[in-house]
């Protein structure tokens, strides 16, 4: 059975940034995640904002974090490559109390530390209507599933274990050491980052008894047509609403040129429960519709789900800090309950905290020879001059699989060698970016299968959208038979 | 006597056709647009055809499979007994266009032909 | 960038394309080029192995395959350039194309540039179907070639939704290979395919169709698992306690065609909001000179044959054209959906093609210019599934009068 110094539980872009974090050290760490890629719950399914820290309240954890976390994005995209813009908020006051509330939002973002905030009477969209607006420069946007992938994938190119399908079904403590029982086998590991995300409690259930709940609270999008995208330059918030049943829809722009609207909020039962509603889906376009009146009624190419971590009920006022912390009970356990929004933007300050907690365990001595996978431009995003190099060093650069975002059949095949080894139609699609488009694999599913028979050798029978169960094809046609 | 109503299925316009009948005595129809539809009325109710196609499992051809068709209608009741032959028949490419698989299929003295050709 | 130049290139390599580029050559262009994106040309003809095509154009009912032999003949025949797996990513007004394959990227030079790019099929995002997102869900022609073309099958317990014919179709192809079709589910009160499709295709096998009913919900986790089918009111409203849970692993999705105009859009073509496709005058000549819309990027056709007929108009003009001139509007009046073109800029019998708003009978058509009636025609039975084709001839007077023409149903 091999031995770890560090077993990290869930592949989101927490687990992912301190897998990479730790990657610099000459430690043996392994990450176990349950679904057939990285990013496979909440971290590929959320607004990809970088927050600012205006919405968190000052002195808490999700405050520091997020002011921290949001300086460091700038350096991480230019070394790992995933994409970062910093767009900028407009938290939007469309008459005199809510011009009240702008005011407060500025002194709990200056508070908190937030630099350059600024209440204008003028904002540069035409299409947002509004008496006046609180801009926040340091808010960005980003791909939170690129992001994910570019963390992971650097830290297993640094000798990270990723076992991808693998779920931890049970853990036993034998004196400094944790016995992990997966379905893939047992692995035995000195500490144990718990960051399973919504399995956070069942993962402490099996050392103690959790002295937490957790309240799943799904939020739905849609998800337009990038042929909208020139009706908003920067993020559009309203005022927080005070009616229960109002959403306070945000329209954010996304890093690949279409606008996101939503998050809704909804305490549901199963934190598995992933669907989008009508009542939900069209509340959103109708609320949307009142910050942009020229929001189209027929854009929407995409709807989704992500489901937030919550560590406070609804009766409990739905707000409680991050708890970041190695169990009292269980040394060797950090555990990262209710990381819910900005967890995305705090993501790298707390894998920072956690290497230090870790490095209370172990002397850190770095690594030399420390590699970087850095993100490489999309082929249409490059000119001509470098389209045409490139093809003619690989002529596979020159098919073109994706119709909808120009994606080429080198790209496909450099998603599916991934140094993780996923191999879901999700996997290439949350790499490249091929099934993305307004025809939503429409065209290019079938290349991308061909593909995958034909390069990777992977049977029909196992190709999968993105999970274990989500099979694809039942068989043949025709079976080969033996002659 | 009774009379049957029939869609038409010979062109995309779908004549809805009236078949009066005695037994297997056809005493009238009407409600069709052109002489076929008169044929094809005739035929579905004493002997109902269809042309089937399909596709035959295609050896060493740039494509896996050949799409085929009936060379004639044959018997609605001998479909599936056909495409019990069609499933267990593989073919050589290169295949042409036009060329029969398989010949007499079922005994219903009718062809098996690909529609396309395979390298 | 690699140049070259050719009299006349067509964007796309399925019927209309084909039938354009072949005309354009019939009718003296010098050379002729077609840029198809897939590995082969006919477009989506070669998956459709059914039969049923050609029946108006040359009396044979052909299947797809057969029809687009039909004119890859004529394509070698005429000796016209075929590049296969090359996008084209843009072209302009000058006509020059911008395309990419893996011998590099190319600019084109062109004396006319026919679209015939052809459509996509709308997801379930285009009607925002609620629930789970589980694999499973494939919009028909995708499920079509993956059985016909690649030899894959994508289920066992099928339900579709839509009665268009691609869905039809789907439904006897899955029965044929040993799935179990558990239904086709429709929203309108008729089935919206070819009433041979329907004898064909669900009658012939007892599929049971589901007329006015809508899927309200999709369920699965990791595959399809159930869709829950609801039956609608008058106004499309969902009736609650018709609610019924179908047990399946399989959702095809028959939802309807969107044109696809991203080229034409990015050249600054005007569009129609209607048709979804470029809006031309009688030789299918659109808003840039020189090029021409053809097939179903113009408008969604519901036969080949008709498609073919346009198709050839478009290849012949795209060579024959001198000058774009201004001309009338063509508007839509009452209870018409679109009429296509849009424009007429000269005399001579012009063929219309149009859909109605809603299912009718014993109509009369009517076509005025400035308000007074110059065309009128009665059919029994219509429909917004059925393509309605009249051919009206427009004199020179009309042409001066600068009076638009208005094609209406009952005054």
């Amino acid at each position: 059975m091999k031995n770890f110094h560090v077993a990290i539980i869930g592949g989101g872009i927490i687990g992912s940034t301190i897998a990479w974090e730790l990657s610099r050290y000459k430690l043996n760490t392994i990450v176990f995640e349950k679904g057939s890629d990285v990013a496979s719950g909440t971290s590929k399914a959320n607004s990809g904002v970088v927050h600012s820290g205006i919405n968190s309240r000052p002195t808490s954890l999700k405050a520091k974090f997020c002011v921290e976390g949001n300086q460091l994005f700038q350096q991480l995209s230019d070394q790992l490559g995933f994409s970062v813009k910093f767009t900028g908020k407009y938290v939007i006051a469309r008459n005199n109390e809510e011009i009240k509330e702008l005011k407060k939002l500025k002194q709990v973002g200056e508070q908190n530390g937030v630099p350059n905030l600024e209440i204008k009477t003028e904002i540069n969209e035409p299409n947002v209507p509004c008496e006046a607006a609180l801009w926040v420069p340091t808010a960005g946007i980003v791909s939170p599933y690129q992001m994910t992938i570019a963390f992971a994938e650097n830290a297993a190119i640094n000798n990270v274990e990723f076992l991808l399908e693998t779920e931890v079904v049970g853990i036993k403590k034998q004196n400094e050491t944790f016995l992990i029982k997966t379905n893939k086998g047992e692995f035995k590991s000195n500490i144990i980052v718990n960051a399973a995300g919504l399995n956070c409690r069942n993962i402490v259930s099996m050392l103690e008894k959790p002295d937490f709940n957790i309240y799943p609270c799904r939020g739905e999008y849609l998800i337009l047509d990038k042929n909208y995208n020139n009706l908003v330059s920067s993020m559009i918030y309203p005022i927080p609403p005070r009616e229960v049943d109002v959403l306070g829809v945000h329209i954010t722009p996304t890093i690949e040129g279409n606008i996101l609207l939503g998050p809704s909020a909804e305490f549901i039962e199963d934190p598995e429960d992933k669907k989008t509603t009508k009542e939900m889906m069209n509340q959103l376009l109708i609320e949307a519709k009142k910050i942009i009146p020229s929001i189209p009624d027929k854009g929407v190419i995409s709807a989704y789900s992500g489901t937030r971590c919550k560590l406070a009920s609804p009766e409990e006022g739905r707000w409680a800090d991050y708890r970041i912390e190695e169990s009292k009970q269980t040394p060797g356990l950090i555990n990262l309950l209710g990381i819910e929004s900005p967890g995305l933007t705090a993501a790298p300050a707390i894998a920072k905290y956690v290497t230090e907690l870790v490095s209370k365990h172990f002397d850190l001595k770095e690594k030399t020879g420390f590699k970087v996978k850095k993100q490489g431009k999309r082929f249409n995003e490059l000119s001509k001059e470098e389209q045409s190099k490139l093809i003619k060093k690989d002529s596979r650069w020159g098919r073109i699989v994706c119709r909808c975002e120009h994606i080429t059949e080198k790209e496909v095949i450099d998603a599916l060698s991934n140094p993780l080894g996923a191999k879901t139609l999700s996997s290439v699609k949350y790499r490249c970016r091929a099934g993305m488009g307004r025809c939503q694999g429409g065209f290019c599913t079938q290349h991308i299968v061909r593909i995958m028979e034909e390069k990777f050798n992977v049977d029909v029978k196992d190709i999968n959208l993105k999970s274990p169960e989500s099979y694809l094809f039942v068989g043949r046609t025709r079976e080969v038979k033996n002659d | 006597m009774v009379e049957k109503e029939i869609t038409c299925i010979v062109c995309p316009i779908g004549c809805k056709i009236f078949v009066r009948m005695d037994g297997t005595n056809i005493k009238k129809i009407d409600g069709y647009k052109c002489k076929r539809g008169i044929g094809y009325a005739r035929s579905e109710v004493l002997d109902p055809r269809r042309v089937l196609t399909s596709s035959v499992l295609v050896s060493n051809g740039e494509w896996p499979l050949v799409s085929v068709k009936t060379s004639k209608p044959i018997p609605k009741n001998k479909i599936f007994d056909v495409l019990k032959i069609i499933r267990n028949t593989k073919v050589k490419a290169p295949v042409k266009i036009g060329q029969v698989i398989i010949k007499n299929v079922a005994e219903t003295k009718i062809d098996i032909i690909a529609t396309k050709s395979v390298k | 960038m690699i140049e070259h130049s050719v009299d006349v290139a067509v964007i796309g390599g399925g019927p209309a394309g084909l039938a354009a580029a072949v005309s354009a050559r019939e009718n003296g262009a010098k050379d002729a080029l077609i840029l198809d994106r897939n590995s082969w040309l006919g477009g989506i003809l070669p998956q459709c192995i059914h039969d049923g095509f050609g029946v108006e154009e040359t009396g044979i009912s052909m299947t797809g395959p057969e029809y687009a032999n039909m004119y890859t003949n004529a394509v070698k025949k005429q000796a016209i350039d075929v590049w296969n797996e090359t996008m084209v990513l843009e072209f302009n007004k000058k006509l020059e194309i911008t395309a990419v394959n893996k011998k590099g990227l190319h600019k084109i030079k062109t004396k006319s540039i026919i679209l015939a790019m052809g459509c996509r099929e709308k997801t379930r995002w285009n009607v925002l179907i609620p629930g789970d997102r589980p694999s499973g869900i494939f919009t028909a022609g995708v499920a079509q070639a993956f059985i016909n073309l690649y030899n894959i099958l994508p289920g066992k317990n099928v339900v579709i939704l839509g009665s268009g014919d691609v869905g039809l179709i789907m439904a006897r192809r899955l029965k044929l290979e040993g799935a179990n079709v558990l239904g086709v589910v429709e929203i309108l009160p008729y089935a919206s395919g070819l009433p041979r499709n329907v004898v064909q295709c669900l009658d012939d096998y007892d599929i049971p169709m589901f007329l006015n009913h809508t899927i309200t919900c999709i369920k699965g986790r990791g595959r399809l698992e159930s869709v829950t089918i609801a039956q609608v009111g008058k106004n499309m409203n969902i009736l609650p306690e018709t609610k019924q849970e179908i047990k399946c692993d399989t959702l095809l999705l028959s939802l309807g065609l969107i044109p696809e105009n991203e080229l034409s859009k990015g050249a600054g073509i005007e569009l129609d909001n209607i048709t979804g496709g470029p809006v031309v005058d009688q030789d299918y000549m659109t808003s840039i000179s020189g090029v021409f819309a053809c097939g179903n990027c113009l408008q969604v056709y519901d036969t080949v044959d008709a498609l073919a007929v346009g198709a050839k108009h478009a290849g012949k003009y795209a060579v024959t054209w001198k000058s774009k001139n201004d001309g009338l509007k063509v508007k839509s009046g009452k209870d018409v959906r679109y009429v296509v073109p849009q424009k007429i800029t000269k005399k001579g019998t012009t063929r219309f093609t149009l859909r109605v708003e809603k299912s009718m009978q014993n109509v009369t058509f009517y076509v005025k210019s400035g308000g007074d009636e110059i065309f009128k025609k009665k059919l029994r039975w219509v429909n917004p599934a059925n393509m309605v084709e009249i051919n009206v001839d427009i004199s020179d007077k009309m042409i001066n009068s600068k009076k638009d023409l208005e094609v209406s149903i009952d005054g």
